[in-house]
């Protein structure tokens, strides 16, 4: 929202220099995103006389002219057809910023510089309109008035002096989207008085009320209109001194009489609206809501549909203007409007804010009805458009206005307790410094006790409802820089602290041992959001395709990673992502959280070599097992026992030899080996490797307690033992096998080497174990192992069909 | 003179320890010990010196002569111990064997770090869902219904009253429905906004977020405990101050700056010329939530505050184009 310093000095006597006050202004919560001076927007340009011209000696298109620019005589080169001697024009000196470059497809502005022009040195430039930002025409150059002087500064010469703030107002206060609001909260700041002018009217002799009748009919939708008929009314440009208010904040000129209608919005935060009173049939005025699906034609020309509870002003017959968001096309004012009904009406917020999200049509007023405006400003308001309209057309003001307001909004009160101010702030202050802070925002003590006063509120204040408004409002006007910063505390220990949490421990594993963290959207498009899931929960207003549906798993997002770095050459992959996925716990989406299921999963992934090419040891391409063993790691570091493998055969196109993982006896996730096809959709052809589990199994899995277990007093023994088998026995079966027969003293089973060959004939493998035997209370003898081993192997050749190989 | 002692031994001690082999070591020695060295020269010198002056400067030099010499034998005897060792068998140039060097994503570490110096205030870290009810996100934190204070938040619907979450402040509904003040928690996590995607908007992103609610609790403590994170973690010498704004949840609130910590307030590119950057949103918990929750407001009051991790982390690192956190480069997450 743009706002005029010059403007707010008709409502408030000003001595701040802007800067300070763009600064106090953001420190009470009206936050100055910027502001242009525009007396320094033509810094460095000049207007300049030309003294002589001549016809540049190499380059028949070009002049040189000799300029006086005040302080001295510039050589400067043009190329327009237009330039003269004797002609007064506006000058860039070296080191201007040329607005607009005619030379630019864009009109990018430039900085200007010393050049040399087929020869000639150039101390400057002669602007067309164009260049300047005055105008479109950038055929010739701009010839200015013969009076201007020399040396001037060009800002002077054209009048600028305004300042131009770029306010930034919050949702809460729709009072600040006007010069007075602004005015105000200026006075708070200076506690100079802030006041509108006074609306003065020559009424002629004949009633407003005999010529036109106003109704509401809804009266919950509009809470006032107020009303205003000129007669006589000449449709001409409004003077100069208007439009530039106009233009200054970024409104167009129009015609005087809708001039006058922004103005009084800029002014008062009242939207006003002007119909053409010959149009309005029977010179009636009905506030009601239009019939469902009635088509109407708004003043930029478009035609809308309406819904039953879209609030519409209608006149005797049809409807004339969407209620506090656009006028219609029939009764706008045009050239033969010689008649004006002026509308200041106020209207219910959420209405309006409803009727224009439905149309997307936001406008100068539905944006200030949203948010509320003071509903004891409609009769000033029309007054006032009626006092500048009859000041500028000398129109006849019909006596009287036209107000109809059903139920008269009470003053507000609202009491303060000076104690509860002082707990909430943490401050110590008086009950007479409150309301002196307080009177600066006109809100008056009515009645007060020793520890409370009430408050009157005034109506441009419809936000103050309640106590902790008034307590912001102190605070604001105390300044929260004056607010202690208390830098201690006392610290709560009734509760146990939480310290790091599963997922904090997981990402410090995972990092050392090597993995890359990454993060990846959680919105994705069909095809990712769906590849793991049938049912996925989809996004009712998606932005994009791209973001329109819930992740159902980690794997897509990772696979759009090494897509990422195998097109950036970085194909060696460890990663890892902790995040939620979703998924719609029935068939259709529910309008409770039951419906949905939201769980955090922990995602690992192998991809390209295990180790990189280097020296000294071979490099090869990561397997599952190399997966399987940084699982088989992650979890008995986490879950210590407590986790099983199960192996099945998934025969899925999406994850080939997949083999499950079951924490505490339920199904925690997978692991496996990512399947071609759906790695070709991602243009990755080397194998990949994924893991996904869910947190809360892992959670519920954590061993955070540990109990040592005493280390053994007597020496553990080892025996390597070979078996033949066919190769269709798993080493699962064969290691149960080995395990069953040797009962507790057997410690530890490491599968050493696998070796199928030409020794040991077709069909079969080779499985080497290394046995570790542990006795609890006693040294075991050589016999005692032999007769061990011997029972292993017996049971191992029985059951697994196997034979025993001589290592 | 005592200045040109001293001169010349910093400059023996340097160029001793530069030297790598005995003949470099023994240029050394040609340059500051030999007969015409620097410290033989320095002896030449005290010739000129008067006399009173004599007897300390003797004694400075003479012990620069005797330091410089024992540093001399000592470093020729190291060097000629490490010449003597047979180089053939092992070639100690070759590189380590590489491991592969883990890494946490540059978010998740900003997140842990503010994390942890709230901890040691006394918060724990609490956390909620990303698909939320329209009541959890908007309605038990006093956003009134159809107000434009939800346009402040563009929102993800799945279904009626169902959406994504557009901030983490449903989290401290949560926490506060299941557990009597004091509540002293931290809320990281991730929230959607409905935005075009650029350089500088995501359609989702991570905030952190923090409450605290007991007896006493003054817009006082606000101030100090985000002042003493800012010197935390922006460091010690950022200035600091809070301007007015708005939410519906929290009332008074406050935008919190910082001055800038690259410019140190001067005005450059990072702050956009102003000097100042706004680090976190905050404000006293508005009573309607906190009777939301069921607390008596006359009893406990509170503060809030919430930032988001993304900005904070572009500042940071000097990430300018947000898309670099999900695009998972390793070469960009391996910086970190």
């Amino acid at each position: 929202m743009k706002i005029s310093h010059n403007w707010l000095k008709e409502y408030i006597n000003i001595s701040l220099k802007p800067a300070t006050l763009a600064e106090n202004l953001s420190k009470v919560g009206l936050e100055v995103g910027g502001y242009e001076d525009l007396a320094v927007k033509y810094e460095m340009f000049v207007v300049g006389e030309v003294l002589e011209r001549a016809k540049h000696p190499n380059a028949d298109r070009l002049s040189l002219c000799k300029v006086n620019v005040g302080s001295e005589v510039l050589d400067i080169v043009c190329g327009a057809p237009n330039v003269t001697a004797g002609q007064k024009v506006p000058i860039a000196l070296v080191g201007a910023t040329i607005p607009r470059n005619q030379h630019d497809p864009e009109g990018k502005s430039f900085a200007l510089e010393r050049a040399h022009i087929r020869g000639i040195q150039s101390n400057g430039m002669i602007c067309s309109a164009y260049e300047l930002g005055l105008g479109d025409d950038a055929d010739g150059i701009l010839v200015l008035k013969q009076s201007a002087k020399p040396g001037t500064p060009f800002s002077k010469f054209l009048g600028l002096s305004d300042v131009l703030y770029d306010m930034e107002v919050t949702a809460n206060r729709g009072d600040w989207l006007s010069h007075i609001g602004v005015a105000r909260e200026i006075q708070m700041i200076t506690g100079k008085k802030a006041s509108l002018p006074r609306a003065r009217i020559k009424e002629s002799a004949t009633l407003a009320k005999k010529h036109a009748a106003i109704r509401i009919l809804d009266k919950q939708k509009c809470r006032r209109y107020s009303s205003r008929v000129l007669k006589n009314v000449k449709l001409r440009p409004s003077p100069q001194w208007m439009q530039d208010r106009l233009q200054s904040v970024g409104l167009r000129p129009i015609n005087n009489i809708v001039d006058v209608t922004n103005y009084v919005l800029m002014e008062t935060g009242q939207p006003l609206h002007a119909f053409d009173y010959d149009t309005l049939a029977g010179h009636a005025i009905v506030v009601k809501c239009a019939e469902e699906g009635e088509k109407f034609t708004t003043l930029d020309g478009k035609e809308r549909i309406l819904r039953s509870d879209t609030l519409m002003i209608c006149d005797g017959e049809k409807p004339v203007a969407i209620a506090g968001v656009m006028g219609g096309a029939n009764t706008e004012i045009s050239e033969g409007t010689t008649t004006v009904l002026i509308e200041s009406a106020n209207f219910d917020p959420s209405s309006v804010r409803r009727t224009s999200k439905y149309l997307g049509l936001s406008t100068d007023a539905s944006q200030r009805f949203e948010r509320g405006v003071d509903i004891e400003m409609t009769l000033y308001a029309a007054n006032r458009a009626a006092e500048l309209i009859q000041e500028f057309t000398g129109a006849e003001v019909l006596k009287g206005s036209i107000d109809i307001y059903p139920k008269k909004a009470r003053p507000t009160f609202v009491s303060l307790r000076v104690k509860r101010t002082n707990k909430v702030l943490g401050t110590s202050l008086s009950k007479q410094e409150i309301i002196s802070l307080l009177g600066r925002l006109e809100l008056t003590p009515a009645a007060q006790t020793k520890e409370t006063v009430k408050f009157r509120v005034p109506s441009f204040r419809y936000d103050i409802v309640e106590e902790i408004d008034l307590i912001e409002e102190v605070a604001r006007a105390y300044g929260y820089d004056n607010i202690e910063t208390k830098t201690r505390m006392t610290v709560d220990f009734s509760k146990p602290l939480r310290t790091n949490s599963l997922q904090d421990e997981i990402r410090n594993y995972m990092i050392g041992a090597g993995f890359n963290e990454v993060l990846t959207y959680s919105l994705q498009d069909r095809m990712k959001g769906h590849l793991m899931a049938d049912k996925a929960v989809e996004v009712l207003n998606p932005v994009s395709a791209e973001a329109s549906v819930l992740r159902t798993s980690l794997v897509p997002g990772a696979l759009t990673v090494v897509q990422h770095n195998r097109s950036h050459g970085q194909r060696d992959l460890r990663l890892f992502e902790i995040g939620s996925v979703f998924g719609l716990r029935g068939e259709q989406p529910g309008s409770t959280l039951d419906a949905y299921v939201e769980e955090e999963r922990l995602l690992v992934l192998l991809s390209g070599n295990v180790i990189s090419a280097q020296y000294g040891s071979e490099h090869r391409a990561t397997d599952l097992f190399d997966l399987k063993g940084e699982v088989q790691a992650l979890l008995s570091k986490f879950c210590l026992d407590k986790y099983r493998f199960i192996y099945y055969d998934s025969a899925s196109a999406l994850i080939e030899s997949a083999l499950a993982v079951e924490i505490n006896g339920t199904y925690a996730g997978f692991l496996g080996e990512v399947g071609k096809s759906i790695a070709q959709g991602f243009d990755i052809d080397g194998a990949l490797f994924v893991c996904e589990l869910r947190v809360a199994d892992l959670q519920g899995g954590w061993t955070t307690e540990k109990k040592l277990i005493p280390l053994p007093r007597f020496p553990s023994v080892r025996r390597d033992l070979a078996f033949v088998v066919n190769t269709g026995m798993q080493h699962e079966t064969v290691a149960r096998a080995i395990r069953e027969a040797g009962g507790t003293l057997l410690t530890n089973l490491v599968l050493f080497d696998l070796y199928a060959g030409d020794q040991i004939g077709a069909g079969n493998k080779s499985l080497a174990y290394s046995l570790e035997f542990q006795p609890l209370d006693r040294t075991l003898t050589d016999r005692e192992i032999d007769a061990e081993v011997l029972r292993i192997v017996k049971h191992v050749e029985a059951t697994c069909n196997a034979k025993l190989r001589a290592l | 003179m005592t200045e040109k002692i001293n001169q010349v031994r910093v400059a023996f001690d340097i160029e001793v320890s530069k030297a790598v082999n005995v003949d470099e070591l023994e240029q050394v020695r040609v340059k500051f010990l030999s007969r015409n060295g620097a410290i033989a020269q320095l002896f030449e010198d005290m010739k000129s010196v008067p006399v009173s002056e004599k007897p300390a400067l003797g004694k400075l030099l003479n012990a620069l002569k005797n330091d410089a010499q024992v540093a001399f034998d000592e470093r020729k005897k190291t060097l000629s111990q490490s010449q003597e060792k047979p180089t053939s068998s092992i070639d100690l140039t070759l590189p380590g064997r590489p491991k592969p060097i883990g890494t946490k994503h540059p978010l998740t570490q900003t997140m842990d770090e503010i994390k942890k110096i709230f901890m040691t205030m006394g918060f724990s870290v609490a956390t909620g869902p990303e698909i939320e009810t329209d009541y959890y996100n908007f309605g038990a934190l006093n956003f009134p219904p159809e107000h434009p204070a939800r346009d402040m938040q563009d929102t993800f619907f799945i279904a009626k009253d169902v959406l994504l979450r557009t901030h983490t402040s449903p989290v401290q509904i949560r926490t506060m429905e299941q557990q009597k003040p004091p509540v002293r928690e931290i809320m990281p996590g991730r929230v959607y906004r409905n935005e075009a995607v650029s350089a500088r908007s995501l359609v989702s992103f991570h905030q952190i977020e923090g409450l605290c609610v007991d007896r006493g609790v003054t817009f006082s403590d606000l101030k100090g405990t985000l002042v003493a994170f800012a010197h935390q973690f922006y460091g010690k010498d950022v200035r600091f101050k809070f301007r007015p704004t708005f939410f519906p949840f929290t009332e008074p609130s406050a935008d919190m700056y910082i001055s800038c910590f690259l410019c140190k307030g001067k005005g450059c590119r990072m702050c956009k010329f102003v000097g100042w950057l706004e680090i976190m949103g905050s404000g006293m918990v508005h009573p309607h939530v906190l009777q939301n929750v069921g607390y008596d407001t006359e009893e406990y009051t509170g503060f809030a505050f919430g930032m988001g991790i993304e900005r904070i982390a572009c500042l940071r690192y000097g990430v300018d184009d947000l898309r670099l956190f999900y695009e998972n480069d390793v070469r960009f997450l391996q910086q970190f």
